[in-house]
C-alpha cells in the first residue's frame, strides 16, 4: 500500500472511531466536527471515497453504518431536487433481524421507557396520516401518561401521580419537547394551500411551505406534529404496522397492513 | 464440544455491538451473549478466551479493546470495550460537558489519592470537593447538581457508591479503562494485589512488607490454609490485618514524587502538568499493632 493509500486507511479509520464515539454518546456525527476532528486539510474531493470506506470498515467490523439524517427540508418538501447534502449522520444496524432480535441489548429502565413511549407516539402521528395538531398530541400524550424520567428532571423525581390539570398539561408538552429535541418529531407549519382535512392529506401535499419551528405554545396556531429525522431513520413502515398489531392484539395479516397503509397515507410494501 | 468460534462475520459483529452497548459487564452475562450469538448451550468455561483475542484482534486497528478487572470483594470479573487512544478522536464526542469533565476529574483524583490510602471519599467530602469553586470553570454546581452529577456519574461506571451509600469509589469502568491515567500521573497510590497482581483499592494491608491482598483473595487464601492468612508475598502470618476501603481505618500512602505530564484517556481527563507534585505521608502515630 503506497503512503497516500495509507493515509487515506489510516483516516477512514479514524472517521470510524470517531462514529463510534458518537454514537456511545448519544450524539448525531456532524459534518463539521467531522472536518475538525477527523478530516482537518482533506481535499473535499476525498470526502466521499472516505466516507465509503468508513462505511465498508464500520460493516465488516461493527455490523454498523453511518446513514444520513435527513434534513428538515428533504422530510418537509418530498423534493429531491431540492436536498441539500448530508449534513449529519447517525449510526445503524446492519445485522438482519433475527440476529438482532438474539442479540438482546441491555437498556436501562428509563432507556426502555423513553423507547416505549416514542414508539407509541410515532404510532399515534403514523396512523394520522403522518401529522397531528399541537392541541391533539397533547391530549394523547396526557391520556398516554410520559415517563416520569422525560416529564421531570431525575433529582426531583418522586413517585406521585399529576394533581392538576396544569401539570399534566405541562408534562404532556415537556415530553413532547423532548421527543422534538431527540429529532423523534418535528413541528411544521402547513401552508395555506396545504389546507384540508388531516386524514385526506397526503405526505407530499401535505407540507409545501413548511419549517420547523420551536417548541412552545405560542407557536401553536396551525401548527402540526410530524416525524422527524431520527425517526424516519429508526422507524420503517412496515415495523411501525407489526408495532400498532402488537399492542393492540391483532394479527399483522396483508389486510390489516392495507388498513394501516391507508391511515398512513401510502402503500407499506415488505420492503420497506 | 468446542464452540466454533470462528463464526460468520454477523456473529462476531453481533458480539461487538452487545459488548458497547453494555459497557461495562461481568463475564456470566458474557458468556450467556455469546451463547445467545452462536446458538449454543455450551458452558466451558475455557471457551471465551478464543473469542475475547478474535475480538481484540478485529478491534485493535480501531484503538479498542476488551479488558477486565475483578471485584474485589466478590472475585466477579467484569468486562468492558475500552478506547486505548485517548486522543482528540475519541475525546471529541464524549457524553459529558467540558465542566462536567473537569468534576469527574476532579473526583477520580480526590478518590484516588485520598490521604487514608483507603481510596474512597465520604458523600459529604465529594459533594464538597465537587461544588468547590474551581478556577478553570465557571460558577459553581449547587448541591443537587452536583448529587445529580455523581449520580450520572455512577451510571457511567466511572464512580461508585459502596453498599451502604455512604462513600464514594471507583467505578468498574475507571479501573478498568484508566489504567494509563493512574500509572502516568498517580503511580505512587498505586496498590497490587500480591495474590492476582490487579490494583486493590481495598482489602488488607500486610504491615511486614507492606503489600495488599483484595478482600476476595484474602478469604481465598484464608480458606486454603484453615483459616490462617499468609502472605503471599512474604509469607508471614497476618494475625491482625489491617484493612483499606471505604469506611475502614486505611493505611496511609507513602509518597514523595515529581509527577510529570498527566496523559489522558477516553473520558478526556488529560491535563498538561503545570507544576510538580509533592507528596508526603500522613504518618499514623497511633499505630497499635506494633
Amino acid at each position: 500500500m503506497d503512503e497516500e493509500s495509507q493515509v487515506s486507511e489510516r483516516t477512514a479509520t479514524d472517521l470510524v472511531r470517531y462514529a463510534l464515539a458518537c454514537h456511545a454518546s448519544g450524539k448525531p456525527i456532524k459534518r463539521e466536527n467531522l472536518k475538525t476532528h477527523v478530516l482537518g486539510n482533506t481535499p473535499t474531493r476525498n470526502t466521499r471515497p472516505l466516507l465509503d470506506r468508513a462505511n465498508e470498515l464500520l460493516t465488516h467490523n461493527f455490523g454498523l453504518r453511518m446513514v444520513p439524517l435527513p434534513s428538515h427540508e428533504k422530510i418537509l418538501t418530498n423534493n429531491a431536487k431540492a436536498q441539500p447534502a448530508a449534513t449529519k449522520w447517525v449510526l445503524q444496524s446492519t445485522l438482519p433481524n433475527d440476529a438482532r432480535q438474539r442479540l438482546e441489548l441491555a437498556q436501562t429502565e428509563d432507556q426502555q421507557a423513553i423507547l416505549g413511549f416514542a414508539t407509541t407516539v410515532l404510532s399515534l402521528v403514523f396512523v394520522s396520516n403522518m401529522s397531528v395538531s399541537v392541541d391533539q398530541l397533547v391530549l394523547y400524550v396526557r391520556k398516554l401518561g410520559p415517563p416520569q424520567c422525560i416529564a421531570a428532571p431525575a433529582d426531583t423525581r418522586e413517585a406521585t401521580s399529576y394533581a392538576s390539570d396544569a401539570q399534566m398539561e405541562s408534562a404532556a408538552r415537556e415530553a413532547i419537547g423532548y421527543l422534538t429535541r431527540q429529532g423523534y418529531l418535528d413541528k411544521v407549519k402547513l401552508g395555506a394551500s396545504g389546507g384540508g382535512e388531516h386524514g385526506a392529506e397526503t405526505q407530499a401535499t401535505q407540507a409545501t411551505q413548511a419549517t420547523q419551528l420551536p417548541t412552545d405554545d405560542r407557536h401553536d396556531e396551525g401548527m402540526m406534529y410530524t416525524w422527524g429525522p431520527k425517526a424516519r431513520v429508526e422507524f420503517q413502515p412496515l415495523d411501525m404496522a407489526r408495532f400498532i398489531a402488537a399492542t393492540t392484539g391483532q394479527e399483522c395479516t396483508d389486510e390489516f397492513i392495507k388498513t394501516i397503509g391507508r391511515a398512513y397515507g401510502s402503500n407499506i410494501t415488505a420492503s420497506q | 464440544m468446542a464452540m466454533a468460534m470462528d463464526g460468520t462475520a454477523h456473529e462476531q459483529q453481533m458480539l461487538v455491538q452487545w459488548c458497547m452497548a453494555a459497557q461495562v459487564f461481568t463475564e456470566s452475562e458474557f458468556r450467556q451473549a455469546i451463547q445467545r450469538t452462536y446458538c449454543t448451550e455450551e458452558e466451558d468455561t475455557e471457551e471465551i478466551q478464543p473469542v475475547i483475542e478474535q475480538i481484540n484482534s478485529r478491534m485493535s486497528a480501531f484503538s479498542l479493546e476488551l479488558r477486565s478487572c475483578m471485584d474485589q470483594i466478590s472475585g466477579i470479573r467484569n468486562w468492558a470495550l475500552v478506547n486505548t487512544n485517548a486522543d482528540a478522536i475519541s475525546t471529541g464526542a464524549t457524553p459529558y460537558t467540558a465542566s462536567e469533565l473537569v468534576t469527574l476529574k476532579t473526583l477520580v483524583e480526590g478518590v484516588f489519592t485520598e490521604k487514608m490510602g483507603n481510596y474512597s471519599l465520604s458523600l459529604h467530602e465529594a459533594l464538597r470537593m465537587a461544588t468547590k469553586r474551581n478556577g478553570t470553570v465557571a460558577g459553581t454546581l449547587t448541591r443537587a447538581e452536583t448529587e445529580s452529577l455523581i449520580r450520572k456519574f455512577c451510571a457511567g461506571g466511572w464512580l461508585a457508591t459502596d453498599p451502604d451509600g455512604g462513600y464514594v469509589v471507583l467505578g468498574a469502568r475507571s479501573i478498568i479503562e484508566l489504567q494509563s491515567f493512574f500509572n502516568v500521573g498517580f503511580a505512587d497510590y498505586i496498590r497490587l494485589c500480591s495474590l492476582c497482581k490487579e490494583m486493590a483499592t481495598s482489602g488488607i494491608m500486610c504491615m511486614e512488607c507492606m503489600e495488599a491482598v483484595h478482600p476476595y483473595c484474602a478469604n481465598r487464601l484464608a480458606s486454603a490454609s484453615g483459616n490462617q492468612l499468609t502472605c503471599p508475598a512474604c509469607n508471614k502470618h497476618i494475625e491482625q490485618p489491617r484493612k483499606f476501603g471505604p469506611g475502614e481505618r486505611g493505611v496511609p500512602h507513602i509518597v514523595e514524587s515529581v509527577a510529570g505530564s498527566v496523559r489522558g484517556d477516553s473520558v478526556g481527563l488529560d491535563e498538561p502538568a503545570t507544576q510538580s507534585i509533592k507528596k508526603l505521608c500522613i504518618e499514623d502515630s497511633s499505630d497499635d499493632e506494633e
